[in-house]
């Protein structure tokens, strides 16, 4: 009967540790609904080699207001991009930068926003007997696979006037929208049929195992079983497969689903990751994971 | 030779039943074309067919929204289609909405100007168009297309 209750009284204890650890806090509580993470989109400006990004934004007005004249577009739209000079700036003052290489550094301001897509801003004066006129390039990439989103040349046509801000902000409005149309038909086919994340599968210096190395209950080779998991993993059975060595698979396209087929959560890389390591330690391996943005990173000991 | 008369008009009359029965609903026209935009407002010529010249004038506000929900408007801000190319499916979707819109006209309250550009035409077999300027309000037409869950926001 002692034993009993004690049971009762450990058991009780446990629910109790279980329901703190895992359950909401009151405090954060939203009732079940759910916001779909929104993709960080960043604009910068396009520099020729050599440049510095910040004297180059610094000296060149047409381009501050090309990039002013962009985020006032996705605001109208109610969406709220990564402030490149705010990034530029921080990045800067912390000596977060390492390299002398410019386009490292633009490389590396991507990264540290957080971006998931960046936008590269072109501008181009010309000047000229008819009248002068601003052209515009504009280019939309998807960080992590550097998938393009949406390309679009804007002009703004020719006129009798030395006012170049007023021409890049025409070329801006004379395109804009057409540009972030084509932007949303991406997304929109992102939402239906999943964003895209590479996964790199690689051994540890020491490891004893190979991608030939037979595994599972059928001894099937490694890499047959890691694909084989994927095709029933991949959202809608949307993967590539880059290719396979004797120690290394890389994936650079496997599409997983913006939220949880199952709870309708918001689902992510980490999630994705995590099944994968799952699916490996069922096979007796020892893997670890590694996740930089949209890109996977397992490595089996 | 009466008896092939009766037989004749008998043909006759259930073949303009048939064809009255079947007869195939006219698409819209898409006479929409892209003019000029300016501050999220988009201007555009439109043909529009009717009885009259207020039915008319209908018509072609209806076809401008029409072009732009299910076609999308060439040489304009708004080339891919607001909604989607199946507008039979999307009208079916979103049915209440459409109903509002269209039956009860709450299309109006997304038309800043209405201008008719030239004098009723009277075509062959009665019908009349005439040909209207149409400045919309897009940009209050997509907000209120996102708000009512027609079309996504943007982002995902």
């Amino acid at each position: 009967m002692k034993n009993n209750i004690l049971l009762f009284a450990i058991l009780l204890l446990q629910t109790s540790l279980i329901n703190n650890a895992f359950c909401q806090s009151s405090a954060t509580n939203s009732g079940g609904q759910v916001a779909t993470v929104q993709p960080k989109i960043i604009v910068i400006p396009y520099t020729k080699e050599g440049e510095d990004l910040r004297t180059v934004l610094e000296n060149d007005e047409n381009k501050r207001i090309a990039i002013a004249k962009i985020k006032e577009a996705f605001d109208s739209r109610g969406f709220t991009t990564v402030d490149f000079v705010a990034k530029l700036k921080a990045a800067k003052d912390n000596n977060v930068l390492t390299s002398e290489n410019q386009s490292d550094i633009k490389s590396q301001i991507i990264q540290m926003s957080g971006a998931d897509v960046y936008l590269q801003v072109e501008v181009i004066v010309e000047k000229g007997e008819s009248g002068n006129s601003v052209k515009l390039i504009l280019t939309a990439y998807e960080v992590s696979t550097g998938n393009s989103l949406s390309n679009k040349v804007c002009e703004s046509g020719k006129f009798y006037t030395e006012d170049f801000i007023k021409l890049a902000s025409k070329a801006v409005e004379n395109c804009i929208e057409d540009f972030l149309n084509v932007m949303q038909t991406k997304f929109t086919d992102i939402v239906n049929n999943g964003k895209s994340v590479i996964i790199d599968i690689s051994f540890d210096a020491g490891s004893a195992h190979k991608m030939s190395s037979e595994m599972g209950v059928d001894a099937l080779p490694l890499s047959d079983q890691i694909e084989m998991w994927m095709e029933k993993n991949a959202f809608k059975n949307n993967y590539h497969i880059q290719g396979t060595t004797d120690l290394k698979m890389i994936f650079d396209d496997v599409k997983i689903p913006l939220k949880d087929q199952a709870t309708g959560n918001n689902y992510n890389p980490n999630k994705f990751a995590l099944e994968l390591f799952k699916f490996l330690k069922g096979l007796g391996l020892q893997p670890g994971k590694d996740i930089k943005g949209s890109t996977i990173y397992i490595t089996i000991k | 030779m009466k008896k092939s008369n009766k037989i004749s008009a008998l043909v006759i009359s259930t073949l303009l039943l048939f064809s009255a029965g079947c007869g195939i609903k006219a698409l819209p026209s898409a006479e929409v074309n892209y003019l000029s935009a300016e501050d999220g407002t988009l201007t555009t010529r439109a043909i529009g067919i009717g009885k009259n010249k207020e039915e008319a004038i209908i018509d072609a506000e209806k076809n401008v929204f029409n072009v732009l929900f299910f076609r999308g408007l060439p040489a304009s801000e708004q080339k891919i289609a607001l909604v989607g190319t199946n507008e039979t499916a999307e009208k079916e979707k979103n049915k209440e909405y459409f109903n509002k819109f269209y039956i009860d006209k709450r299309y109006k309250s997304f038309v800043i100007s209405s201008n008719p550009k030239s004098d009723l035409t009277v075509h062959k077999g009665g019908k009349k168009s005439i040909a209207v300027e149409v400045k919309i309000n897009l940009v209050a037409l997509r907000k209120d297309l996102e708000q009512n869950n027609i079309i996504r926001k943007f982002g995902f």
